[in-house]
């Protein structure tokens, strides 16, 4: 099912911890990103500690796929940008009237790591991370359930909003209406389209609302819930320790 | 003695900002394990009587409203939609509406609405087993409910409210969204229901043939008003139903042709196939 969640699903230890447990992780991830002054020892981090937990949660190759995918526009773009436009003495090759640097190179080299290692930290996070047993774990802590289904209905609905869009689209098509060539036709063909989404999701609001009622969703009261999003002292230590290493590797950069 | 489930005296109702009025001089009592049917053409207020039984009306759906309006021996406008949650279910005509977008897989969706009355897991986790074996969702449990047919996914809906064990369930054309395959699915869980439960229901529908199978009293609604009620033989073989608009059974409509062909009166005509059998017997 199309979904925007890039969640995999699967069984691994990583995949067990409390979503809070690996929100930490992510935290702590971010704060090595950005938080190391040298980016060699955002690369060793990147390759000892994320690579690792990537491994342990079973899903090292999707992720690396991930990381490289979401790198590969920020590193040809630095790697540009940074080598002839930074500056520097050490030139390393003449382009033309541009010269290309060292001092460049490790400058964009110094950005891309961090990026990349920031990317993982989150890639870990959203692999392993079903979004309504983060929105659940997060629920537990008072978060109101409302703001939490917002969040997770949207993660769901979205994708069959875009089906239905494109249902229209074929039937409006069916009857004759042009939808591919310049602009001005392709914007007439905007009304037709968008009137019957926007009516029938108005009509729709209605049954979802009175489904919604009739499930008790607006029954005061506490929740409960058929999943138990596991937790323990230890992931709860774990989880301050991680925050707190973040933070302190973020402020040691600042000082 | 049966004890009244929801009553509705004089009940006449207006949506906001229209000036007709959708129902009107309703005088309606339902007993407890009572499952009605309720016909009537587009538009006659169908859908309104099944909001205004449920609490929707006046809860959600606002507008002027006249007549006296109980249920569970309770005025409905003091009694709020949250504390009737649990109580009142209600099954509408979309099925992909009814899925609350919140739970990933089909045995979540079943508790969500218990989750949302604050049931214990335990209970919980049992009531919903349960509620997945007796609707045939058992092999569907770790699916998507997005990934369901449209005739589970409306089996999916039924069986989320009936986990909450309401007292009294509104079936609004459940079936109207689906294929032929689809309101078959539908038919036998509503059958599943009549057989293993008291729940008390409504059921709005179109398919005569359907209603004259599970109802014990149907109600004919026209212009808001109501034209009749009673067994579904008795009332599904009144030939007013024709220029009403709401036809009759194929069994009713065979058995009228044979009868004006062979220019015979029977007593009664039939409205489900066991009578349709019987009444074709001697023609046999």
């Amino acid at each position: 099912m199309a979904q925007l969640s890039l969640y995999r699903p699967g069984s691994s230890p990583l995949h067990k911890l409390n979503p809070l447990t690996k929100l930490a992780v992510m935290a702590c991830c971010l704060g090595a990103a950005f938080g190391f002054p040298n980016p060699y020892w955002v690369v060793g981090f990147y390759l000892l500690f994320t690579l690792s937990l990537a491994a342990w949660g079973g899903m090292l190759k999707p992720f690396l796929v991930q990381n490289a995918k979401l790198i590969l526009p920020f590193f040809l773009s630095l790697f540009i940008i940074q080598g002839f436009f930074y500056g520097g003495a050490t030139v390393l090759f003449p382009l033309g009237p541009f010269s290309y640097t060292l001092e460049g190179v490790e400058v964009a080299f110094g950005f891309t790591v961090r990026i990349l290692q920031a990317i993982a930290g989150m890639t870990l996070f959203i692999f392993s991370t079903r979004p309504d047993h983060l929105m659940l774990a997060l629920q537990k802590h008072g978060f109101p359930h409302q703001a939490m289904y917002l969040v997770v209905t949207t993660m769901q609905i979205i994708p069959q909003f875009q089906n239905k869009a494109l249902a229209i689209l074929e039937a409006q098509q069916a009857r004759g209406l042009e939808t591919q060539g310049n602009l001005i036709v392709r914007l007439k063909a905007l009304f037709p389209m968008v009137v019957p989404m926007i009516l029938g999701s108005l009509i729709d609001i209605d049954e979802r609302a009175i489904a919604l009622e009739s499930r008790a969703f607006s029954k005061p009261g506490p929740k409960t819930s058929l999943i138990e999003i596991p937790d323990s002292e230890t992931q709860k230590i774990l989880r301050w320790c991680l925050v707190a290493a973040g933070l302190l590797l973020v402020v040691w950069r600042a000082l | 003695m049966t004890k009244t489930i929801a009553h509705l005296t004089d009940f006449s109702f207006s949506y906001a900002g229209s000036g007709t009025k959708a129902i009107q001089e309703i005088n309606l009592a339902i007993k407890e394990g009572e499952l009605i049917g309720v016909i009537g053409p587009s538009g006659a207020g169908k859908s309104t009587l099944g909001y205004a039984l449920s609490g929707f009306i006046p809860h959600f759906f606002t507008g002027d409203l006249s007549g006296n309006q109980q249920l569970f021996g309770q005025e409905t406008s003091q009694t709020p939609l949250s504390e009737l949650a649990g109580r009142t279910g209600m099954v509408v005509q979309n099925p992909f509406n009814q899925i609350s977008g919140a739970r990933y897989t089909v045995r979540e969706e079943v508790a969500f609405g218990l989750e949302n009355l604050g049931t214990d897991r335990k209970l919980m986790d049992k009531r919903v087993n349960e509620t997945l074996e007796r609707f045939k969702l058992a092999s569907l449990r770790d699916r998507s409910p997005y990934e369901l047919s449209g005739g589970q996914q409306q089996r999916l809906a039924l069986a989320s409210i009936l986990a909450m064990e309401p007292d009294l369930l509104i079936l609004d054309e459940p079936t109207s969204q689906l294929d032929p395959a689809g309101a078959e699915e539908v038919f036998e869980s509503v059958h599943t229901l009549t057989e293993t439960s008291s729940t008390t229901v409504v059921l709005i529908s179109h398919k005569l043939e359907w209603l004259a199978e599970v109802a014990d009293r149907i109600l004919v609604l026209v212009a808001g008003r109501i034209r009749g009620q009673g067994p579904p033989r008795e009332i599904l073989t009144q030939p007013d139903l024709e220029p009403w608009g709401i036809g009759s059974t194929q069994y009713t409509r065979a058995a009228r042709l044979a009868s004006s062909a062979a220019d015979t009166s029977q007593p009664a005509l039939p409205v489900t196939l066991d009578q349709a059998v019987g009444f074709f017997k001697p023609w046999i």
